[in-house]
């Protein structure tokens, strides 16, 4: 359903249109209400209680002396919550995944560092935090397992014994299958990927502010999510009351990636003592709770395979993973994408994907960009420059040789996933071209100060937005897939728009309002975007899933289009003209051929919100609210290439260019997609050069849980990066559009990789781990040296 | 009951007489008594960088300073760049180069960059992004950032 644009005459900003944002004044004021700064002058404050141990009995507890501290209003134990509360269920279970439920506070067995145990509302955060140091505990500390394959060998301790007899949560095969495949094919390459467990580490730390007014029975939340009418949906099944009792409000979200999807525990806390206390109750993480409490992503490890012809053909692929869960449960757990995506932009007719979910005494996983794909990616893209070594073809044309071409398109690749469109070779030798790779093969990899030169590929696919919301359905997702919004006139001639998409940086205020202008016809600048407030939008979705764009653009289409229509109408009976022979042009709505028989919006707006001087069949106001579920999910495409050189000695690298070459469809605003895209390319480098969540396998104890320790780049650590893109418009979506928030993450880890093993590739090294750091180089070398010592 | 340490300080031009906590960093004294919520607060560590604010003209991290700290001194925040309606030049740029996307680090980076920008030093690419490199941003991949100091640095 390829769209022709609503040509409007005259409207300035619309698809395509690199207008500065919407966002961007009261942010760049200091003017933006984030969840922290909203601070009711009576609001008590919560802190929270966390487990120091990766798995503990609470053997006894007491609070008393934290009771007795002046200032404390109330104190939560897990026996509390266990009374008033049910389970907080998740929104995307594993599917195949027995139900393993958690309550906001442990009621008897911590199974993580960080795990909460008991929360206190006192009279500020001072003495909340002091109260917390009171609380006298006696842990029995358990055996713990921390190491994702540890924790499935046979004498790991069974951490949640009371529903699994091992800490294998779930198994998930699909796919067609590759026994004759593999058994014909003249070479596999195959190996173990260790992907490190990493976060999205939000410059805002969550927070939320929870008010109880028994008398309206009304709960109303400012918590800082990516979704708030999905968070609302949880607070009222877990706090029992009706929907319709809770609003939830995010007014200013401080960057969210996947983390803040979905109630986490601290939400129902300080709505529970809020209820409690009948006062707003506020709390805002720190930082150091921030890396225990808030979910970590990505950690799991994938036997990849990939079996071919002598010629480089692909003839299946195949992975088997096991995903980390952490201790318990979150809103989204582990990544689910890996196995949808495996086979990337390649002709792959057989093979099949396993996961297992695995338990560990480890933060919960949960959503982060990406969702599985940039994982599969590292180990599918690595094997394919082994393959090329092997069948000895240079990666480059292995690639091309297997990369689906535009004729081939749409494919349904081995897990059902339809790549609607596009043209992958041309962005993979739009990469080349620009790194002169041709002229790298020439030249050759080493360099006159010895250090080595080496040029790095790696294509993907991203899955942007969902099937439908069947396949959600299927999946026993607690979400459908559509977007919607209300577009309502007002009297001084512009347009209100409220959506339940909230602000996290994605610029979804200036997008949407974009399309809304074009289709409408109003001024831009007068369009007034409420976002993010359950009391003041239409039930939706949310900001996740690079599915924003895809499913609003849609719904802003269709009442932008029906306002328009109606406005057309009042405005023709007021003119006494064929509503046809008008358009609407900025300010005003005026005959297509004669700019001077004009009406003002503002004179129709309240014309028809009176109801006065409207026809006689119109009723009044002037106000539409418009549903949309797109009919597929959009594959964003591309390919990257990596120059590096290395120090053959030291395994000290420098990442000295990186080309980006993406399609992410019709591009809305040319500035928004380029900024996506360079900042999921600067998680895409954290987490393949540096970011780790490191947990000591003794202890069990998180040892880079602080900014400190925790590798997060800064202007100074990334480097220059070259962006390409192509246009392809997608068939299966509004004007084309395909998402673009994830893509960058994913390519980084395999090009960089790849390119440090061409440069050393007499070594025939191999990178197997991320991330990728000067002493992991170092030790492959090491190893490479030694297997060549043993042959 | 908790003493408190009285303390005179100028904050974007008006003067403030307060009685503070002994215990509480600058940020949560802008923020929490001031109600000037523009400086952030993201790790208390003296790493993140979101609490920047200039003291008597230098950039620092508000969250390692104590509120008595500030007695006798000028502050800055990022409230008090503007004026009026009107932009700083150095908000323009931020805005005209995308150098924000959720916009929470914002206010830090913008502090920061008025200290170089005062400094009147004219800066590379690699030292803007050297000096740059006290203030965390997870969105945009600095690029944006450090465009929109280049051209203010460059007098664009
Ligand atoms: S809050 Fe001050 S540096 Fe992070
Ligand atoms: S714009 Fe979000 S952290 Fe910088």
């Amino acid at each position: 359903m390829a769209d022709t644009l609503p040509h409007v005459a005259g409207a300035p900003v619309g698809v395509g249109t690199p207008v500065t944002r919407k966002e961007d004044d009261r942010l760049l004021r200091g003017d933006g209400r984030f969840t922290d700064d909203v601070r009711p002058a009576d609001a008590l404050h919560m802190a929270v209680g966390r487990c120091p141990f990766p798995h503990a009995r609470i053997a006894h507890l007491d609070t008393s002396a934290a009771e007795r501290l002046d200032g404390v209003r109330h104190i939560l134990v897990g026996a509390d919550v266990v009374a008033a509360t049910s389970v907080i269920s998740p929104l995307r279970p594993t599917p195949g995944t027995p139900d393993l439920p958690y309550y906001a506070l442990a009621p008897e067995v911590c199974v993580y560092e960080g795990h909460a145990f008991v929360s206190v509302a006192a009279t500020s955060r001072h003495i909340a935090e002091d109260a917390i140091d009171l609380v006298e505990v006696e842990w029995e500390p358990l055996p713990h397992v921390t190491d994702t394959l540890a924790a499935l060998a046979p004498e790991a301790t069974v951490l949640h014994p009371a529903q699994l007899d091992s800490n294998l949560l779930s198994t998930n095969p699909m796919g067609p299958g590759a026994d004759a495949e593999l058994a014909a094919a003249d070479v596999i390459v195959e190996d173990v990927f260790r992907v490190n467990r990493v976060t999205g580490l939000p410059m805002e730390p969550r927070a939320v502010v929870a008010e109880w007014r028994p008398g309206a029975r009304r709960l109303t939340v400012h918590c800082a999510t990516q979704v708030p009418h999905l968070v609302r949906m949880q607070l009222a099944e877990t706090l029992h009351l009706d929907e319709g009792e809770v609003r939830v409000i995010a007014s200013d979200v401080g960057g969210g990636y996947g983390l803040k999807l979905g109630a986490y525990p601290e939400d129902v806390l300080a709505c529970l003592h809020s209820m409690r206390l009948v006062r707003p109750v506020k709390w805002a993480e720190d930082r150091q709770e921030h890396f225990r409490a808030t979910t970590h992503a990505r950690e799991s490890v994938h036997r990849f395979r990939i079996a071919a012809t002598q010629t480089g053909r692909i003839l299946a692929i195949t992975d088997t993973y096991a995903a980390d869960l952490g201790g318990q449960y979150s809103s989204f757990g582990p990544a689910q994408l890996s196995s949808y995506t495996y086979p990337g932009p390649y002709r792959v007719t057989a093979g099949h994907v396993e996961r297992q979910v695995v338990v560990t005494n480890k933060t919960p996983i949960g959503a982060y960009r990406g969702y599985g794909q940039p994982e599969v990616n590292f180990a599918r893209e690595r094997l394919m420059d082994r393959l090329a070594r092997e069948v000895g073809i240079d990666p480059l044309e292995v690639r091309l040789m297997n990369l689906l071409t535009p004729e081939e398109l749409p494919f349904t690749n081995l897990s059902g996933a339809i790549y609607d469109s596009g043209d992958y070779p041309r962005c993979l030798r739009m990469a080349a071209d620009a790194v002169d790779y041709s002229g790298h093969r020439v030249r050759g990899t080493v360099r006159p100060d010895g250090r080595r030169t080496g040029i790095g590929f790696s294509s993907f696919i991203e899955r942007t937005g969902y099937p439908s919301a069947k396949f959600l359905a299927d999946r026993r997702s607690r979400y459908g897939t559509h977007e919607s919004l209300t577009l309502r006139a007002n009297r001084t001639g512009g347009i209100d728009l409220f959506t339940g998409v909230s602000t996290m940086g994605q610029g979804s205020e200036t997008t949407i309002a974009q399309v809304c202008a074009q289709v409408h016809g109003v001024d831009f600048a007068r369009i007034t975007v409420h976002a993010g407030d359950t009391g003041a939008s239409p039930l939706n979705t949310g900001g996740f899933s690079s599915r924003t764009m895809i499913a609003a653009a849609g719904a802003v289409r269709i009442a932008a289009s029906e306002l328009r229509a109606k406005t057309l109408r009042i405005a023709a009976y007021r003119l006494a003209v064929d509503p046809e022979d008008l358009t609407i042009d900025g300010q005003v709505v005026r005959l297509r051929d004669d700019p001077a028989c004009a009406i003002s919006l503002a004179e129709v707006h309240e014309a028809a919100i009176f109801g006065r001087g409207i026809p006689d069949e119109e009723d009044p106001g002037l106000e539409a609210t418009a549903h949309y579920e797109p009919p597929a999910a959009a594959f964003a495409f591309g390919s990257a290439a990596a120059v590096v050189t290395v120090d053959p000695e030291t395994g000290d690298f420098d990442v000295d260019r990186f080309v980006f070459v993406h399609d992410s469809g019709t591009v809305v605003n040319p500035l928004i997609v380029e900024g996506q895209v360079r900042g999921a390319l600067a998680q895409g480098f954290g987490a393949a050069l540096g970011e780790e969540l490191r947990y000591d396998r003794d202890t069990g104890q998180l040892v880079s849980g602080s900014m400190l320790d925790y590798f997060a780049p800064t202007a100074a650590d990334l480097p220059e990066w070259e962006l390409l893109h192509t246009e392809v418009a997608s068939p299966v979506t509004p004007f084309g559009v395909r998402g673009v928030g994830e893509t960058g993450t994913i390519p980084p880890a395999a090009a960089i990789a790849n390119a440090i093993c061409d440069a050393l590739s007499d070594m025939n090294l191999d990178i197997t781990s991320l991330p990728i750091t000067p002493e992991s180089v170092w030790r492959a070398i090491a190893a490479a040296s030694a297997g060549e010592g043993m042959s | 009951m908790i003493e408190t340490v009285p303390i005179l300080v100028t904050v974007n031009g008006t003067r403030h007489v307060l009685d503070v906590e002994p215990r509480m960093h600058a940020a949560d004294l802008l923020r929490g008594m001031l109600g000037l919520t523009g400086t952030h607060v993201g790790c208390e560590q003296g790493v993140c960088g979101m609490c920047t604010i200039l003291l008597d003209g230098t950039a620092v991290k508000g969250c390692l300073l104590l509120a008595p700290q500030l007695d006798g001194c000028e502050v800055e925040t990022v409230e008090g760049l503007a004026t009026g309606e009107e932009l700083a030049p150095l908000q323009r740029a931020f805005k005209e180069a995308h150098a924000l996307q959720c916009g929470f680090c914002t206010p830090g980076f913008l502090m920061a960059a008025t200290a170089l920008e005062r400094s009147g030093r004219r800066l590379t690419r690699e030292e803007i992004r050297e000096e740059l490199s006290g203030v965390l941003c997870r969105c945009t991949g600095y690029e944006g950032i450090v465009r929109a100091v280049e051209r203010r640095l460059t007098g664009g």
